[in-house]
């Protein structure tokens, strides 16, 4: 069979491109990078696949993962297919719950959008340190049942967890407003020195050292007025 | 492969005949040059075995400029290629154009054809064509053609041949000429008013004298091809008589002209410049547009576009009749052999621009609202070379905005038809549609 266009076989050729194509492409370009950030972020404080949960640490990592991501150009969409992508686990070889709560927290308080809404509630896996240093002005609401430090350093947004949450919720929150539809584990709002934590359901422990804010549980205020030590 | 001296040589008869025989004015512009476009593609048609039409007022010059290319390029002399020449008139006869018996030989039983010398010379004219009645017209449609002479049981074919027809425009004794012949025209040229000047340089010529005539040789020449033998034959006799021509030529005149391996040397060289892709790119637009039907497939003399069709804005929506398959052939060729006469690599777009109005002016069947829209503009040419030009400038541009996305489409239609499953490219040209028609069609 002849073919009519031989003399056009050397011809540099592009593919037709439907518009879906290009967003397609971008949003996996934007994705490896995000994914990038997390494994250079694991290879950075990892050491031997163990994460210690300290102060200095955490802030450290928190910092790393600020500067990596301040050069993407993501959106909430993004942030919530990581989550999915880290609880797939096919291309990100190990999930460690603790920095890829910070990561993901960075990515939220560096994004564009004011209101940040993931959908978690199909993970198997849970992810801590979500909502870490939320700042002012920005609202994060995540659904689903989430692990330990939500809203740890919470710094002026306000977190609404729809769904249970872990122990040490609120952990060191300075201001802002954490809403918990479920329960919350033990621990809740320890260190904390300012804003409020709303819980609708029960609280298995707060804090042994909560230096201000207020807690409610079901619009009840339990810190300051707190009397019992356990739910 | 040629050395330029073969070029130098086609260069040098145009510049002879332009500054000693036929004068006129530059009307075209190819790459810098100038050129009268009668001369120049009756240089071409000689060059290329081709055929062309020559229109224009009486004693414009139409046959002579003819005549005087088929005389240097094919080493004739001029009152041979006056005695082939075939003049068109309600009474011309299949025995005075093509061939009659040798009544002589009748008499004794045996059916001999005594061939025409228009038959048998290379250089063929037909002056006044469009005077022949629409019914004799197509007694020389093969010959025109294929170069095959037919005649009682006798056929000779034409290795090497072109052909040259003059139509005066339309009077009370002209006729129309009949779509088929017409189409066989590579080009279409006019032979114009040299201008008041060059008229009146003209006008102090000796009308008798020229020096592309010889009586001594023109008697040789008519005396091979009266010979009762075998026509290759006689064929070679006359080559070698060519040969001695040219050789008379150079030694009195210093005009050099071309021989038969000359010729096909520049013919080979001329066939083997390849289109570019701009070129090639853009001549399958121009197809495209002339070809095209969004309704019935393709287009039919006898069909009409619709009210309403998306494809107003293009040529197919102004033209009645669908371009043959000679057109491309034409355009592929002249332009080789301009390409070739400007001593390019390749032909190149401004190649196909050059010859495109004259390849196609002749072939396109224009709708009348389209004519009359166009005829009253102010302009140079004749109304069809004239829309022919007008037609060529408006595919380009379009041509142009897009010729990325084109070239590009049909890339992608090689691949996809190599069996990578690529999608066709699509946009808003008859060229689209029909690469991806092809691909369907062949999926």
């Amino acid at each position: 069979m002849i073919n009519p266009f031989e003399d056009f076989k050397e011809y540099p050729y592009k593919k037709k491109e439907i518009p879906l194509d290009r967003i397609v492409r971008a949003k996996e370009r934007v994705m490896d990078q995000i994914i990038e950030g997390y494994l250079k972020l694991v290879e950075e404080e990892v050491k031997e696949l163990v994460w210690l949960v300290e102060h200095n640490r955490i802030l450290k990592a928190y910092s790393s993962a600020l500067q990596t991501i301040q050069k993407f150009d993501y959106d909430v969409d993004d942030i919530e297919e990581l989550c999915l992508e880290l609880d797939k686990g096919g291309r990100i070889p190990y999930l460690i719950s603790g920095p890829s709560g910070i990561y993901i927290s960075a990515l939220c308080n560096n994004a564009k959008e004011q209101e940040i809404h993931l959908r978690l509630y199909e993970l198997k896996r849970t992810f801590h340190f979500l909502g870490y240093r939320l700042p002012e002005g920005k609202t994060l609401i995540l659904e689903g049942d989430l692990g330990d430090f939500i809203g740890a350093g919470l710094s002026g947004g306000k977190l609404i967890a729809k769904g249970s949450t872990g122990n040490w919720a609120g952990a060191g929150m300075m201001d802002g407003e954490l809403c918990i539809t479920e329960h919350a584990g033990q621990n809740m709002g320890e260190w904390m020195s300012g804003g409020e934590i709303h819980v609708d359901g029960q609280i298995r422990g707060i804090g042994k050292t909560i230096r201000g804010g207020r807690i409610y549980q079901r619009d009840k205020l339990i810190f300051p007025n707190y009397l019992t030590s356990r739910y | 492969m040629e050395d330029g001296n073969s070029r130098q040589k086609v260069r040098d008869i145009y510049g002879f005949i332009q500054d000693n025989l036929y004068l006129n004015r530059p009307d075209m512009r190819v790459a810098e040059e100038s050129f009268n476009s009668a001369l120049l593609f009756s240089l071409l048609t000689a060059l290329n075995r081709g055929k062309e039409l020559i229109i224009g007022e009486p004693g414009l010059g139409k046959t002579t400029s003819a005549e005087y290319i088929g005389a240097m390029t094919y080493r004739l002399p001029l009152g041979l290629i006056w005695a082939g020449e075939v003049s068109g008139h309600p009474e011309q006869t299949e025995e005075k154009i093509i061939g009659r018996p040798d009544l002589g030989r009748l008499n004794r039983g045996e059916e001999v054809v005594i061939w025409s010398y228009l038959a048998q010379l290379p250089i063929k004219i037909v002056d006044e064509i469009n005077r022949l009645p629409e019914t004799k017209q197509s007694m020389i449609l093969d010959g025109v053609d294929r170069g095959k002479w037919e005649y009682l049981n006798d056929v000779i074919i034409n290795e090497e041949y072109c052909l040259f027809a003059t139509a005066n425009y339309q009077d009370r004794g002209t006729n129309t000429l009949i779509a088929p012949l017409i189409d066989r025209f590579d080009v279409i040229v006019e032979s114009r008013h040299p201008g008041t000047n060059m008229a009146f340089m003209i006008g102090m010529k000796d009308r008798y004298e020229n020096v592309l005539r010889s009586a001594v040789f023109e008697r040789r020449f008519q005396e091979i091809l009266l010979q009762r033998r075998d026509y290759h034959e006689k064929m070679r006799g006359l080559e070698e008589l060519c040969d001695r021509f040219g050789d008379h030529m150079e030694k009195e005149f210093h005009v050099r002209m071309l021989s038969q391996a000359e010729r096909k040397e520049i013919r080979d060289c001329m066939q083997e410049l390849p289109l570019d892709a701009d070129a090639n790119a853009f001549l399958r637009t121009v197809i495209a547009e002339l070809s095209f039907c969004h309704k019935y497939g393709q287009k039919r003399s006898d069909e009409h576009c619709e009210e309403g069709c998306h494809y107003t804005g293009f040529l197919c929506h102004h033209t009645k009749n669908c371009i043959s398959n000679r057109f491309p052939i034409s355009v592929r060729t002249y332009s080789q052999s301009l390409a070739w006469l400007l001593g390019d690599e390749a032909v190149g777009i401004d190649h196909i621009k050059a010859v495109l109005p004259y390849a196609l002016a002749h072939r396109v069947q224009w709708k009348d609202d389209y004519i009359s829209q166009k005829q009253a503009s102010n302009r140079r040419d004749p109304l069809q070379i004239y829309m022919g030009k007008e037609m060529v400038n408006e595919v380009y541009r379009r041509y142009n905005e897009q010729s990325h996305h084109i070239k590009n489409a049909l890339a992608v239609a090689y691949q996809t038809l190599s069996g990578k499953g690529l999608e066709p490219i699509e946009g808003d040209h008859p060229i689209y549609a029909e690469i991806k028609r092809d691909l369907e069609e062949v999926r």
